[in-house]
């Protein structure tokens, strides 16, 4: 579903994310683990097309991304790629059904009739169904992830990119939304790539990538992480 | 969920800077509206008045003084001109209907219109199309002056001297501080229906009476002060023969008693056989007589254009100057909104918002403020015309339609929309410049 092959990418004047190799199974859920500001989040942004590589191959469901236009990447984007940010990321002048059916707006994938069907279905399906009509500011921090969740299922995407879903909840909430999250993408076949510096969230996936070292310090010829945190 | 939703919420999300946007936009539409209703209504009023007569003839000076006094009872009379020019006018062979009018003594400043009865049943088509006509002597009761010395009176005259059929009142030579007529008191026998026209502000009785009463006046007036020179506008400085009156009933002019050179009109209003003969008919007066003919449509056209074009083309430059500035805060608020939603206009491309999509969506919010501002705009003006044309109907008698479209007030809509098409662009390439990844990532 995803391989990065020699991958690079200049963050700064003395900072390169680096990535030699790395494969991910259509259907897999699988960690992005590491400390902070070790590149896993760097990682996630080349895979979503969100960055561009300055050099290496990103191949995504057989299409490979680096060299696509703006264009072509906000089509492919809106067809392939579910997002669930740490900060949730709901539109705050829509409702939780609204924020839904934006998820669904901006790509082709299915007719417009089937929008709300399926908007309400996932609404229900992540135990919303008496909100819908409601606001982001008006929902607790673990509805508005759980209104996120099915906001990146909504076109029944073939992979699912979540960078730190959890970092802003408390424990408890936080596995109710992992249990949700990972049901889900079992339930619609698609492949997880889920961003996290937790240790136990990370084992809860099938597999876990470190991404310790990915992001080095060209100087020191050490992870920059280490430095940062020297 | 379509561009024009997404645009619609983020508005809607925003009530008080977008309301103050759209009331800065109304203010200037607005004004652009009144100002195209005002205009177009006048000079309709105006030109629909003017229709109703092809040619005014009177004395010699300003013609547009002769139509401004004659038609519109704005100005003082050009001077008179003998019963006999009259005569000679009205037995000309392109000459359909001829009515002489009579001015110079008011009531409470209100013009006393001395004319025949036959003005009363005046009808003219205003619109050929429709075949709509103008019908300016409607009773609203009471009955036309049929003897000496009855008056009918325009409905605003009546609303503000408080007369009513049955009352009297006597006219004053010229304006308030004049003579007194006291002694040839007029008995209202009718009211007219307001028409919106000068008619409101008028009042009408025979020509004769006016004749009637002059006579006496003058009269009167060499008894009292020998070779008193007057200063008024009426139509009978001329020397009358001593008549022994009784005063104590209503006296008749007999016509007959006069030589049609003694007697004057202040001016005649001419309808001809066509109004394609205004022109010839015209040059026939100017060089064949010792009188003047101006054409009523005519000049109020010239007056449009040279003095209310003038002032209608700066009120308009100060309208599109405070849509322009309306246009700016337009842009400057949608600036200002970008910058704060750069972090949704991420998330929209993250969902697969293409560029043209985000440039878009805010072209249209552009769109939709100045859209909503031309809507509350052309209502704003609307209802400042309606309230303008109640106050000028009471006042001058010139009634002002509102709520109607012009092509000139459409026109004007489209460029205020192109400006806030305009005032949109700038916003709208700042958001489409989002760039996702870093605006994501910002807290």
């Amino acid at each position: 579903m995803v391989t990065i092959k020699d991958c690079r990418r200049r963050l700064g004047p003395d900072v390169t994310f680096h990535c030699e190799s790395f494969h991910v199974e259509p259907g897999e859920h699988v960690a992005l683990w590491g400390p902070s500001g070790c590149g896993k989040t760097t990682m996630l942004n080349l895979i979503a097309g969100l960055l561009r590589p300055d050099s290496g191959v990103i191949e995504v469901d057989g299409s490979e991304i680096q060299d696509l236009s703006e264009r072509q990447m906000d089509q492919f984007r809106g067809e392939r790629f579910g997002f669930v940010f740490q900060t949730f990321n709901l539109l705050a002048p829509f409702t939780a059904l609204q924020n839904v059916l934006l998820g669904m707006r901006f790509s082709d994938t299915r007719p417009t009739k089937e929008w709300k069907p399926r908007a309400l279905d996932l609404l229900q399906r992540v135990g919303l169904q008496h909100r819908v009509h409601s606001k982001p500011n008006t929902l607790s921090v673990g509805e508005q992830q759980r209104v996120a969740i099915a906001r990146a299922l909504a076109n029944k995407q073939k992979l699912i990119l979540a960078d730190e879903p959890t970092g802003s909840l408390d424990p408890k909430t936080s596995q109710g939304v992992m249990d949700l999250l990972l049901k889900l993408c079992s339930e619609e076949e698609v492949t997880l790539l889920l961003v996290t510096h937790e240790t136990e969230i990370a084992d809860r996936l099938e597999r876990r990538f470190d991404c310790s070292g990915l992001v080095m310090d060209t100087t020191a010829e050490a992870p920059a992480f280490e430095r940062n945190t020297a | 969920m379509s561009l024009w939703q997404i645009a619609w919420h983020y508005l809607w999300s925003r009530k008080l800077p977008t309301l103050l946007t759209v009331l800065s936009v109304a203010l200037g539409v607005g004004l652009i509206s009144a100002v195209h209703t005002l205009r177009e209504e006048t000079r309709r009023r105006f030109e629909e008045e003017g229709q109703a007569f092809d040619i005014v003839v009177g004395a010699k000076g300003s013609p547009l003084q002769l139509v401004l006094s004659s038609v519109y009872f704005l100005d003082r009379p050009t001077g008179n001109i003998s019963y006999a020019d009259f005569e000679h006018i009205r037995d000309h062979e392109d000459v359909a209907e001829a009515y002489p009018i009579g001015l110079g003594d008011t009531y409470r400043n209100y013009r006393i219109v001395g004319t025949v009865p036959e003005l009363m049943e005046v009808r003219w088509v205003v619109d050929p199309i429709s075949g709509r006509e103008r019908i300016p002597f409607q009773l609203a009761e009471g009955r036309f002056f049929e003897e000496p010395l009855e008056a009918v009176v325009g409905s605003i005259v009546a609303r503000n001297t408080g007369l009513r059929v049955g009352d009297t009142f006597t006219g004053t030579h010229g304006f308030e501080g004049g003579h007194v007529h006291d002694d040839h008191p007029y008995k209202v026998v009718g009211i007219l229906e307001t028409s919106g026209t000068p008619n409101d502000r008028a009042i009408f009785c025979n020509i004769e009476d006016i004749w009637l009463i002059h006579e006496e006046h003058d009269h009167d007036h060499h008894d009292e002060t020998h070779n008193h020179d007057h200063d008024h506008d009426h139509s009978h400085d001329h020397d009358h023969h001593h008549h022994d009156h009784d005063h104590s009933h209503v006296h008749e002019f007999d016509k007959a008693d006069h030589d049609a050179e003694d007697l004057e009109v202040t001016a005649v209003l001419v309808t001809l056989e066509s109004p394609a003969l205004r022109f010839t008919f015209m040059e026939y007066v100017m060089h064949e007589t010792n009188v003047m003919a101006a054409v009523p449509v005519m000049e109020i056209q010239q007056l449009y254009s040279q003095i209310l074009g003038t002032a209608n083309t700066v009120l308009l430059s100060v309208a599109y100057l405070v849509v322009v500035v309306a246009a700016l805060t337009v842009m400057i608020g949608l600036y200002l909104a970008i910058l704060q939603r750069r972090r949704d206009l991420a998330i929209m491309r993250s969902l697969g918002a293409s560029t043209m999509d985000i440039f878009g969506a805010v072209i249209l919010e552009a769109l939709l403020v100045t859209i909503l501002g031309i809507v509350a705009g052309w209502f704003l003006g609307n209802v400042v015309s309606w309230g303008l044309g109640i106050y000028l109907t009471r006042t001058l008698g010139m009634a002002i339609t509102a709520f109607d479209m012009s092509m000139h007030e459409l026109r004007s809509f489209a460029i205020v929309a192109v400006f806030g098409l305009l005032a949109g662009i700038l916003p709208a390439w700042q958001a489409y410049q989002t760039h996702v990844a870093s605006d994501l990532t910002k807290p």
